[in-house]
């Protein structure tokens, strides 16, 4: 037996040593790993061109600059016109109750705000992602009035006026050479403004949301999110919609998109999953920062009295302004039902706009958070339709204050007949709240919700309850009766 | 008492207008006065006796109530109460003397009478819910059918400044029967009732209670000027139930006697310089609110951070009966083991509701010491499955069981609480000085820093002679005693050494006034001087005080409520584990010593203090908790020091041997370098014997290191603790199936010859080979032994690798299994001699190991060449390689220090 040639045989058995020690070490060692990273389901961000070399110029105006743009990026354009930023109408959706399935958007809908965009287009197309919707007779299908810059200005300097036109002063070849990804800006120049200024239409949108302390917002504020971190945009297609506008929940954000559902660390808490919704325990209040429009009644317009615009203003009325608002809870599947212009108002109540479906019966539906926005608003005495009045333009109520002149115009554009005599009717709109997510230890605690003496905020009556479902048993399980966990029922359905 | 801004969340406001919805399923009823007239024609007060035990058994109730009895059915001599003063003569409030308070219930032994049973009501009856003593002398008599009789403590009430006793009229005051309102009503009116206490208008203080019902109205000054509101009653005299909004006790009424307790998300808890109204909070710094604290209108500590809530029992909408019940309540029922027949999972008969609601008892399950007679006793584990929730926790059975679960899930009093009473001296208000915990500054203040407190961690007996860990307050107090045998001198005796009318007596500020303002500040009260001790001593003497002297106490008090989550339970295991551990962190009691007085520490069936010390450190003294004698061994806290001392001064040694060795051989070889012999290369080392030895080493060495870890953190914690533990465990195990292993190759091979010396001529073999070590290897003699295949052990390694592989490894195998296997084999850990035996022999071991690495490591330099052992147990080869083509040959030979010459 002779010496081996090369005395670095033995590495291989320190190896196996290694491995035989190493394995089992790891193997075995506390689990003090993180859980699951919500951070997962935000999408990745390119690095954006810089465009100032690429664009010459001069651009006189917004479709010069579109053309521009689809020079390079030709789909775009098409991708913009297949989307609700462009067209403000869905496709149609059947709704319970009616035989034809119903168009729906901002393009066919009324609301209880400005109530409609019909007779009233440059107003209300200042918000269009597109050039010269003026009239009925808009061109749909021209890609050049599609506007890019209102997604992709990152100077800030590009603001749109009636019919969506840029404003005087804007320097369209600066706004071209500086385009860049969307951000809480171009989002918020419109949604955060939704129903024509800061905070009015939705309470949980609004400017603060452009530099959010981190408890106003968890993932704008503390997280430094931009909205198309949740709401995720495949070809100009960004997801997310709102029952005022939408009523099918096709290409939604969920909360559980990025979180796990059973994410809490606390088995009574995940079971709640089952009935109510994520917003309903962490936006514990909406309006949080700028108080936001609550109420609207038209009916006081046309005085001369002491205008504030968040208590009356002539042209608009009486209104109430409220900050910290605790939401009203309702069963929602998702989905809802739809006021379309013709239907009958419900007469000596409230007519719901868009009330949300769901019950206590439908295991879709889960208790959630909504911003309830009351008006009285003008509807057709006689037929018992609610109207579409002229507001903006010539003839319209804002320049001469006749009711009856207003609704008879508004009326022939929308092609519904006026009686001639009017009045006030009291309606009501659903708002989801969903934004301005609390941080965690900020949700709502269980007795904010159980609260034996009566001032909890479910009125667990309305809801479909027996009683408070710590004591009655939710939907699904009931309480225990009897002891012990044998004695748990099955699920009622 | 301040006025309290009462903060609201403005957004609250809005939503949470309407008021409370008392609702009640109690009938309507008639209010009787003690006469069993209708109070609305006799106009007198209600008698709750009366009135209520139209439908419910009141007499059964109050049978049933340690609330109402508070001891006055166990009353006995002094001297002879468990775990009691001497001069006590019941469990509980009444009899029970407190250090806090200070009032020794008459006839009580001293020179005069310090509290009889009128002044008590007085006094102690707004923590008393009435009935018991309040109603009943103690010989069961009727208090309102006594008749004075003199000296009597029963029928006199003292005059506070002369402490002379005067003739009570019971059937004028009335007495105070068991006041039902207190507890079940919705909005009780606390106030009213204290007050009719205090004014000594006993019978009227159950309507004061009603004051806020609209039910009575106050109609003059007079503590009997009550009238009752006729719209609050039916035509039939009857009173309208809603109007009263009877109902099972919620959190808030518990609180009006027991702490500072909220009930709704919406009431702030504020701590109010500790006051002794809420009584758990200032001896305990409990807080009971479903808030979280951060919402709270205290001046907390890092009060952002704290977003948990007080007490997550009360955030999860447990109330307080529901853990404190009424031990016959059928909701709660469970058939006790003893009388459940076995083939019975649940026996149905119980209570029905309609007798529980004639005959509720009223003696509520209990959270700490199971009263006798009382037998519901509520842990947490009666409720929750720990085994759950924590899995992440290592060892959990032992921690379980060593450790209450307060401990980690109540980790720190973010309130305040009080630290020290000092009776030894008095305010001009009758006060005794008084310190507090957890303040940054004066704690009657709103705006003063609450920082908030650790409790102490001490044993809590089980009961069934073991012990764990639970959380408490320590309260020093001092008081003067005296007289024969020694009681504490009375209230009015103190006032007389101490005052005359509402100032301090001229002497006494002659002699304790520093600042000569002629008034006497806290600080200059505090007998800090043996002068003043005396000028006490003297004028408490003087009026007969026999041998006045000052005695100190240190009572426990435990801490069960501000209970939370995991989430902010203690998780880290360096709290406890740890040099400067949680465990042994000494609790601060008072910045002085009152008369220079060590207090001593009061027994207390629920707590054991004795094992701990005091120390005085500038002044302050503090309780360091000691736990010598109780067989604790809390791993990276608890050490052998013998074992240390024993196991170091032997590695030292070693190491100085080796050095010594090693200079010498080094001066040698200078003197005379070595020459080697051309002895041709061997194999030595089969594959799995160099696998088994390397193995070995390498696990030795991580059970050092990770050993080092674990024995004293602060110093080698270079790893979290868990994993060190965890590792430790782990590579003790590869070591243990490594030597198995190599047990059946060295007795299958026959290898294990190699090990075993032979008998004849070993001693001398033996001499030989120490003296070579001792002589011949500086003389550059050869070794003694050849060594050879065959035989390449020396005597001296035969003997030490015998005793190194079959005394020390298994000891050391031995004594961590039995520590690891603590967790899930108890019993035979303690058969083996438990923690402390263990740790302490596998320490030693330890050290024996570090010192046999030392020794041998050196040794194998001894060879041929220095590297040559070491590279025989890599390569299996030994001999003169200096030939073989090794690339790193001219390294070691530089390394050695003996090229050429």
């Amino acid at each position: 037996m002779t010496p081996p040639k090369t005395p670095l045989s033995w590495l291989g058995g320190l190896a196996a040593i290694l491995a035989v020690t190493i394995a089992p070490i790891v193997w075995f060692l506390p689990d003090r790993s993180p859980g699951h990273d919500p951070r997962q389901g935000m999408p990745a961000k390119l690095q954006h061109t810089d465009h100032g070399y690429l664009l010459e110029g001069p651009f006189e105006d917004g479709p010069a600059v579109t053309r521009a743009c689809l020079g390079c990026h030709e789909d775009a354009a098409r991708e913009v016109m297949g989307t609700s930023h462009w067209q403000w109408e869905s496709h149609p959706v059947a709704l319970p109750g009616r035989a034809e399935p119903v168009r729906t958007g901002k393009k066919h809908l009324i609301n209880n705000f400005c109530v409609g965009i019909a007779s009233n287009w440059p107003a209300c197309t200042a918000c269009h992602a597109g050039y010269g919707w003026t009239d009925e007779g808009f061109d749909f299908s021209d890609e050049e009035a599609v506007d890019c810059l209102v997604c992709h200005d990152t100077t800030g300097s590009y603001t749109k006026g009636p019919g969506g036109q840029p404003r005087e002063g804007v320097d369209l070849l600066e706004v071209a050479r500086k385009v860049g990804v969307t951000s809480r800006n171009t989002c918020g120049s419109c949604h955060f403004l939704g129903g024509g200024g800061d905070a009015v239409k939705h309470g949980d949108l609004d400017e603060s949301l452009y530099f959010p302390a981190y408890d106003l917002d968890i993932h704008m504020g503390k997280h430094d999110f931009v909205c198309t971190d949740c709401h995720r945009t495949r070809h100009h297609l960004i997801e997310g919609r709102a029952i005022t506008v939408s009523l099918d929940d096709a290409n939604q954000v969920y909360c559980t998109d990025c979180h796990e559902v059973g994410l809490h660390d606390d088995d009574r808490i995940d079971a709640h999953a089952r009935a109510v919704s994520c917003q309903a325990c962490h936006i514990p209040f909406f309006a949080r920062k700028e108080a936001t429009k609550t109420h609207w009644d038209w009916s006081q317009a046309g005085e001369d009295r002491l205008e504030d615009p968040h208590s009356y203003l002539k042209i608009k009325g009486e209104f109430v302004y409220e900050r910290g608002v605790a939401p009203e809870y309702r069963w929602y599947d998702g989905t809802a039902d739809r006021y379309i212009l013709g239907d009958p108002i419900v007469h000596g109540g409230v007519t719901p706009l868009n009330e949300p479906h769901g019950s206590i019966e439908d295991p879709a539906a889960r208790i959630f958070p909504f911003k309830v926005h009351t008006a009285r608003q003008i509807y057709d005495v006689e037929h018992g339709y609610l109207l579409q009045p002229k507001t903006y333009g010539v003839g319209g109520y804002w320049q001469d204050f006749d009711w009856d002149q207003a609704v008879r115009l508004g009326s022939e554009v929308v092609d519904l007949p006026y009686s001639g005599s009017f009045d006030f009717t009291d309606t009501e709109m659903f708002w989801p709240t969903t934004h301005m997510v609390a941080p965690a230890d900020r949700a709502l605690s269980c007795g904010d919700c159980h609260d034996d003496s009566g001032r909890g905020r479910m009125d667990w009556a309305a809801l479909g309850y027996d009683g408070d479902p710590l004591h009655f048993g939710g939907r699904g399980v009931s309480a225990t009766f009897g002891r012990g966990r044998q004695a748990k029922t099955a699920e009622v359905k | 008492m301040k006025s309290i801004p009462v903060l609201l969340l403005a957004p609250a406001l809005g939503l949470l207008g309407g008021g409370v919805t008392a609702q009640t399923l109690h009938p309507d009823f008639e209010l009787l006065d003690e006469e069993g007239r209708n109070v609305l024609q006799s106009g007198g007060a209600v008698s709750t006796t009366r009135s209520c035990s139209a439908c419910h058994d009141v007499e059964f109730i109050e049978r049933h109530s340690f609330h109402a009895s508070v001891g006055l059915g166990a009353m006995s001599e002094p001297g002879t109460v468990p775990g009691g003063r001497p001069w006590d003569t019941s469990p509980g409030l009444f009899g029970k003397w407190n250090p806090i308070t200070n009032r020794v219930l008459g006839p009580g032994g001293s020179r005069k009478i310090d509290l009889t049973t009128p002044d008590w009501i007085r006094l102690f009856g707004a923590r008393h819910v009435g009935g018991g003593p309040a109603v009943t002398a103690r010989d069961g008599t009727p208090l309102l059918e006594l008749s004075p009789i003199a000296g009597d403590p029963e029928t006199h009430h003292v005059d506070e400044a002369t402490g002379d006793l005067w003739p009570w009229d019971w059937r004028a005051s009335g007495v105070v029967e068991m006041n039902c309102f207190l507890c079940h009503l919705g909005e009780p009116d606390n106030e009213a009732r204290k007050q009719a206490l205090h004014d000594g208008s006993f019978r009227w203080a159950n309507t004061a209670t009603l004051a806020r019902t609209g039910i009575v109205t106050r109609t003059g000054d007079d503590a009997r000027d009550w009238s009752w509101n006729r719209e609050m009653f039916g035509e039939g005299g009857e009173l309208l139930a809603e109007k009263l909004g009877l109902r099972s006790p919620t959190n808030g009424n518990c609180g009006l006697c027991h702490g500072l307790v909220k009930e709704s998300l919406l009431e702030v808890p504020v701590l109010d310089d500790c006051d002794l109204g809420q009584w758990s909070t200032a001896t305990r710094g409990e807080i009971v609110s479903p808030q979280r604290m951060r919402d709270s209108g205290m001046n907390l500590a890092d009060k952002l951070q704290l977003s948990r809530s007080w007490d997550v029992h009360a955030e999860r909408l447990v109330r307080c009966v529901d853990c404190h019940f009424s031990v016959n309540n059928p909701i709660y029922r469970q058939e006790s083991e003893q009388t459940r027949p076995e083939h019975l999972r649940f026996g149905a008969r119980g209570l029905r509701i309609g007798q529980y609601l004639q005959r509720p008892s009223h003696e509520l399950a209990r959270g700490s010491m199971p009263r006798a007679g009382a037998s519901a006793f509520r842990r947490c584990e009666s409720c929750h499955d720990a085994g759950t929730g924590h899995e992440w926790l290592p060892y959990r059975e032992v921690h379980f069981q060593k450790v209450d679960c307060e401990v980690c899930h109540i980790p720190r009093m973010q309130s305040g609480a009080r630290r020290m009473y000092d009776w030894t001296a008095l305010t001009a208000e009758g006060r005794p000085l008084v310190e507090c915990r957890g303040f940054e500054g004066d704690p009657g203040q709103l705006e003063t820093l609450i920082s908030g407190f650790d409790p102490a961690l001490l044993p809590r007996p089980d009961g069934n002679g073991g012990s764990s860990l639970a959380p408490f307050n320590l309260i020093a107090s001092w008081y003067w005693i005296g007289g024969d045998p020694p009681r504490p001198v009375s209230q009015a005796d103190l006032r007389w050494a101490y005052l005359e009318g509402e100032r301090h007596a001229p002497e006494v500020v002659a002699g304790f006034d520093g600042d000569d303002d002629g008034a006497l500040s806290e600080v200059e009260l505090r007998l800090d001087r043996p002068e003043k001790v005396e000028l006490i001593r003297k004028r408490l003497a003087s009026i007969g005080i026999v041998d006045p002297r000052i005695e100190g106490t240190i009572d426990a008090y435990d801490i069960h409520h501000g209970v939370t989550t995991g989430a902010w339970a203690t998780r880290e295991c360096s709290t406890c584990h740890h040099g400067s551990s949680r465990l042994d962190r000494p609790m601060s009691l008072a910045s002085y010593l009152p008369g220079g007085v060590l207090p001593g520490l009061q027994e207390d069936p629920r707590v054991t203090m004795v094992t701990g010390g005091l120390s005085v450190k500038d002044g302050e003294l503090c309780y360091v908790p000691g736990y010598e004698g109780t067989g604790r061994y809390v791993l990276g806290l608890d050490r052998n020091r013998r074992a240390n001392a024993l196991g170091s001064i032997l590695f030292l040694l070693a190491l100085a041997g080796v050095a010594l060795h090693s200079g010498l051989r080094w001066l040698a070889s200078r003197k005379r370098p070595r020459t080697y012999d051309e002895t041709p290369p061997a194999y030595f080392y089969g594959v799995y014997e160099r696998l088994w030895h390397w193995l070995q080493a390498l696990a030795i060495v991580i059970l050092v290191l990770t050993g080092l870890a674990v024995h004293r953190p602060e110093w080698f914690g270079l790893i979290p603790f868990a994993y060190a533990v965890s590792i430790h465990n782990v590579v003790g195990f590869i070591l243990l199936a490594n030597a198995a292993l190599a047990v059946f190759y060295h007795v299958a091979s026959g290898q294990i010859q190699q090990y075993l010396p032979e008998p004849r001529g070993f001693f001398s073999q033996a001499i030989a080979q120490t003296a070579y070590y001792l002589r011949g290897i500086f003389r550059g003699d050869e070794h003694p032994f050849e060594k050879t295949r065959e035989r390449k052990l020396n005597p001296l390694q035969q003997l030490t690798y015998l005793t190194v592989l079959n005394v020390l490894l298994p000891l050391q195998m031995i004594t961590g299994l039995g520590m690891w296997g603590a967790q899930r084999w108890p019993e035979i850990s303690a058969t083996l001699g438990g923690m402390s035996l263990l740790g302490a022999v596998h320490t030693l071991g330890a050290w024996l190991f570090a010192t046999f690495l030392g020794v041998h490591i050196y040794l194998t330099t001894t060879g041929p060449t220095p590297l040559a052992g070491i590279r025989a147990m890599l390569t299996g080869w030994e001999g003169n390689l200096s030939k073989a083509p090794a690339p790193d040959n001219e390294t070691e030979e530089a390394l050695a220090g003996h090229t050429s010459d």
